[in-house]
């Protein structure tokens, strides 16, 4: 095979892998776009979001916030908290990334997402393909702003889409992509205790609380890993 | 206005996702920092659901009246039991709407 094959074929690879989990965003996709119109916004800004920021729980917190007529710098702020695990998928891609051309790390690194990270950051430096990883990016990417569009074209016609519970989807999709992971006492350790503070964090209203009770879980599991020999 | 607030989201949330993977900084990754991120996807991924899951509409919910509670512990059970992601995602948000339905009379 030429190399362009192989890369169309590790390309097409990578946008199946995607494809249950960029369906599966569907409700979360429609959410952001059906808030964004019920909190004001223009379609245009409402697209905006989801084409430039490309980061739901972000997106729909500004919205939120936008909407209690918080200032520009609060927002901006909370952006910035809300998004930092980035930092850590960024660190932990480093080693198959930081190598590739300019143009492969502004665009892999603009695809980083939650999803986008939980199908690829398994390859070490051999496996790691990256027209497999643009695979995967660009397809969640346009499923993300296809889904944002029909929930602006469905916001402007039904309203109360926000009370429906389709932030489920979210839970249903992580679930699924956690619970197989869960095969050693270190893991179970790591999901236990990121859950237990996550929980604690948010209900004492603590704007770091995501990030610093996946940073505690991580803790936990590493040192339990440490003390049980690391036995994987 | 707005579309300037979106446009410094973006660059924020770009420069979180791209800090590390630019070469010019110097970092080297011990193999203890490697075995700690290891656990990045099970940390990070269950401390957005938990909020998520336990404090709907920013309420402390324990119950097992708790649709959300009871659709997470049934999307667990499916895939340890079908190992097929997109079964399990799509059955156990099948059965959050009708148990939302049905537990809270919720439309």
């Amino acid at each position: 095979m030429s190399r362009s094959a192989v890369a169309r074929t590790a390309y097409i690879q990578g946008a199946i892998a995607c494809l249950p989990l960029s369906l599966a965003v569907a409700p979360w996709g429609l959410l952001a776009g059906s808030m964004a119109i019920e909190a004001n916004l223009t379609p245009l800004e409402g697209q905006g979001l989801s084409a430039i920021v490309f980061a739901g729980a972000a997106q729909l917190v500004a919205i939120g916030m936008l909407k209690g007529g918080a200032n520009l710098f609060s927002i901006l702020l909370t952006t910035l908290l809300l998004t930092s695990q980035h930092l850590l998928y960024g660190l932990s891609m480093r080693p198959v990334i930081a190598d590739l051309p300019l143009r492969w790390r502004l665009g892999l690194g603009f695809l980083l997402t939650d999803e986008f990270f939980a199908l690829t950051s398994q390859y070490d430096r051999q496996q790691f393909n990256r027209w497999y990883a643009l695979g995967v990016g660009l397809t969640f990417y346009i499923a993300w702003n296809l889904f944002t569009l029909a929930g602006i074209v469905l916001g402007r016609n039904i309203p109360h889409l926000d009370q429906l519970g389709l932030d489920f989807s979210i839970v249903a999709t992580f679930v699924a992509l956690i619970a197989p992971l869960v095969r050693n006492l270190a893991t179970v350790v790591c999901v236990a205790v990121a859950l237990f503070s996550s929980v604690l964090f948010s209900y004492w209203h603590w704007e770091t609380a995501l990030v610093l009770a996946g940073l505690l879980g991580m803790s936990a599991g590493f040192i339990c890993q440490k003390l049980t020999g690391a036995r994987t | 206005m707005i579309m300037l607030l979106i446009v410094a989201m973006g660059l924020l949330v770009f420069l979180n996702r791209y800090a590390f993977l630019e070469p010019r900084l110097p970092l080297r990754l011990s193999s203890n920092a490697r075995q700690f991120l290891g656990f990045a996807v099970p940390g990070m991924l269950t401390a957005i659901c938990g909020p998520i899951v336990f404090m709907p509409d920013h309420q402390l919910d324990l119950s097992l009246a708790n649709p959300y509670l009871l659709g997470a512990i049934v999307a667990v059970v499916l895939v340890l039991w079908t190992r097929s992601v997109l079964l399990s995602m799509l059955l156990s948000m099948g059965l959050f709407f009708v148990l939302r339905w049905w537990l809270n009379g919720a439309p």
